[in-house]
């Protein structure tokens, strides 16, 4: 597994992101914080000097909040998808109704964020986005140590062990292996496998995680589900 | 009853009832023209009777009876006067002269009298009965003379008349009749047009207004009255709407930078575990206030939108399902059972998120207030015209004097404090989003627990 996260760490240095944030200190927290997990990252502090960039310069992502001086970042996602470009936005925004968050995909954003976000919910998201590809789509057999998930047969084993598993955790595994070693947030797990977005007052998602776990790991030395404290869960061969 | 309805009922009992009373002075007037009619046509036979008495009386008085007999014959046998009846008989009411066969058998000969009979004649082989008036006087040496006129031309004249009045009321009736139901449809639809753009402006768009033409009768008075109204909701539900989104902005991003440091905090290597336990639980507190902002907002939003964005046909049948998927191993967990009771098809018309969260909130709560070995049902149930949602449970309920207040932000029924997720907030939420969709929610008495009714009106 050593080689994936070797391969992991260069795919990120090679991910160049764009912030367009106009809070001076959110922007330097941030950007630090993203360099720190590998990205290479610029920063525009207001609308039109982040337009600006991301039409000269090729990013791999670009994050823009939402309400900037000059230009705001509905504007900016709509005049680069008008352009032609098909670099993935994720939206930051103080707004977080339904409302505001349709509006910000149907401007031609690929995820929104509300503030405040734990800085793990933005790195997981980036990632999904990043990986977001055709490659992963078309996989018909995922594998992670001696789990094995049959997507077309709907079967999972482990050491050649049969689990069985019921559709919504078979779907929640699906979710975490076609995303594995990437940490997953409680929020993008109800996003991914049930289509929800609000923020459960309750511990529903811990229940099923804790449900598949006892499926997956139970019966094994080795755990493979781990839980990022503060951040969610994770699918890898190593803790 | 609906309100277009019972006004159409109104403008119909206006039209009914000054329908009813043109049609009685209508009648009034015509049943005095019709009886000042034939009084005139009587008192014109009265005229000429008494003058052509008068005048035999007087030729008797003159020549005699053979005198009189004579005039009657000449008058009889003359173009005369048309419909003339006259009749000279002896003491016992022989006839002398005249055109009367017989005294008519049920005339008293009573001098000055006068009297109505009825005459049978025929001609050319048609019999027929006139009905004569006429009057009786008693000449010097017992001679009675009868002169009358058939009146069968001026009752047939009045008959007609008679008839033509009530063609005429009958036309009448039937025009104010088709006036009436006219006008009567006219202002229903008009006031139902008003109401339905009403309907449709206050649930879907604030930014629409009524038409105001050039008419400037009462209804557009009103439209222009509703439209000065609708533009004071307007002003204030954007005023509300930038107030909530600049409160929701000044609040986020100190709080976001809050967050960043606590966690940049967490993240740095030398700090103490000690500084880590004491971090940790801030983080949780900041997400509370960050999820009680958030649902703030949300109720703010639902209180004030409308449903213009995002929205669609959504199966709550389907929805309740998914649910129920996501809650019932948290159910399970917490030693409560969450049951289904479904129809095939739940249409409502709304944002499937927005119901979602109702529904999460509905759970939730029940899982936070309904005490282990207890039991939650949710249902979706669609007639012709609604679509209602229930979430049902056995636990404690809620006494009919807190159901209200319950729906209020930030009310409590009872303290908690092994319950730290509680804002307070849910069954506000729950009520906003539902009002958000035209519906309604009852909180109602389950015997013993907590039925919790929402009321959609169905997709169309």
């Amino acid at each position: 597994m050593s080689t994936d996260s070797l391969a992991k760490c260069s795919l990120n240095s090679r991910m160049h992101l764009l912030l367009i944030e106009d809070d001076a200190e959110a922007a330097k927290y941030l950007a630090k914080g993203l360099r720190e997990s590998g990205y290479t990252v610029d920063v525009a502090a207001n609308g039109r000097d982040g337009l600006f960039q991301a039409t000269e310069q090729q990013y791999e992502l670009i994050i823009a909040d939402r309400q900037l001086p000059h230009i705001d970042g509905l504007t900016i996602v709509q005049m680069l998808r008008r352009q032609g470009s098909k670099v993935p936005v994720l939206i930051l925004s103080a707004l977080g109704s339904v409302d505001d968050r349709i509006e910000g995909l149907r401007a031609g954003g690929d995820d929104y964020l509300t503030k405040p976000f734990a800085f793990g919910e933005l790195t997981a998201r980036i990632e999904a986005l990043l990986r977001r590809g055709p490659g992963v789509a078309a996989a018909t057999r995922l594998k992670v140590a001696d789990l094995e998930i049959d997507l077309l047969g709907r079967m999972v084993t482990r050491a050649g062990r049969r689990i069985e598993l019921t559709t919504k955790e078979f779907q929640l595994l699906e979710f975490l292996a076609r995303r594995q070693g990437q940490v997953v947030t409680r929020t993008l797990l109800l996003e991914g496998v049930w289509d929800l977005h609000f923020d459960p007052q309750t511990n529903v998602i811990d229940v099923h995680m804790s449900r598949l776990r006892t499926s997956i790991d139970r019966d094994f030395p080795k755990p493979l589900i781990h839980t990022v404290r503060g951040a969610g869960y994770v699918l890898r061969d190593e803790p | 009853m609906s309100p277009e309805r019972s006004f159409r009922s109104s403008t119909a009992r206006l039209a009914l009832t000054y329908g009813a009373v043109v049609l009685l002075l209508g009648i009034a007037l015509q049943g005095t023209v019709f009886l000042l009619t034939r009084g005139a046509l009587r008192s014109e036979i009265r005229t000429i009777v008494s003058a052509e008495l008068d005048d035999l009386a007087q030729d008797f008085n003159t020549g005699g009876i053979d005198e009189l007999v004579s005039v009657l014959r000449s008058r009889t046998d003359s173009w005369g006067r048309t419909g003339a009846v006259y009749l000279l008989t002896d003491e016992a009411l022989r006839p002398i002269a005249g055109n009367l066969t017989a005294w008519p058998a049920d005339v008293k000969p009573d001098s000055g009298s006068e009297v109505e009979f009825r005459i049978n004649t025929t001609e050319a082989g048609v019999s027929s009965s006139h009905p004569v008036w006429a009057r009786v006087e008693q000449l010097p040496d017992k001679f009675w003379l009868l002169v009358g006129t058939d009146t069968s031309e001026s009752e047939r004249s009045m008959h007609r008349f008679g008839l033509a009045t009530i063609w005429g009321m009958g036309l009448i009736t039937g025009l104010i009749g088709l006036l009436g139901w006219w006008y009567s449809r006219q202002t229903a639809q008009r006031v139902r047009d008003i109401s339905a753009t009403c309907d449709s402006i206050v649930h879907s768009d604030l930014s629409r207004r009524l038409e105001v033409g050039r008419r400037s009768d009462e209804f557009e008075q009103l439209s222009s009255t509703v439209n000065n109204m609708l533009n004071r909701i307007e002003q204030q539900a954007i005023m509300l709407r930038t107030t909530l989104g600049s409160i929701a902005h000044d609040l986020r991003t100190p709080l976001y930078r809050l967050r960043m440091r606590l966690e940049e905090g967490m993240l740095r290597e030398e700090t103490s575990s000690a500084t880590r336990d004491l971090v940790a639980p801030a983080l949780e507190d900041l997400d509370r206030v960050q999820r009680t902002l958030g649902t703030m907002l949300e109720i703010a939003r639902a209180e004030t939108g409308n449903l213009a964005q995002g929205q669609a046909q959504v199966d709550l049948a389907a929805l309740a399902r998914e649910m129920c998927e996501l809650y019932a191993p948290g159910m399970q967990e917490r030693g409560l059972q969450l049951r289904l009771e479904l129809d095939a098809e739940a249409p409502v018309a709304g944002q499937r998120q927005l119901l979602a969260q109702l529904i999460a909130n509905l759970l939730e709560n029940a899982l936070k207030y309904v005490p282990a070995g207890g039991s939650v049902v949710l249902e979706a149930h669609a007639d012709a015209a609604h679509t209602v949602l229930v979430v049902a449970d056995n636990g404690g309920g809620i006494s009919e004097s807190d159901r209200e207040r319950a729906q209020q932000p930030f009310v409590r029924l009872q303290e908690e404090p092994d319950l730290p997720h509680g804002s307070g907030l849910g069954l506000s939420l729950v009520r906003a989003i539902v009002r958000l969709h035209r519906g309604e929610v009852q909180l109602q008495d389950n015997h013993p627990g907590l039925r919790v009714v929402c009321s959609f009106p169905r997709w169309l």
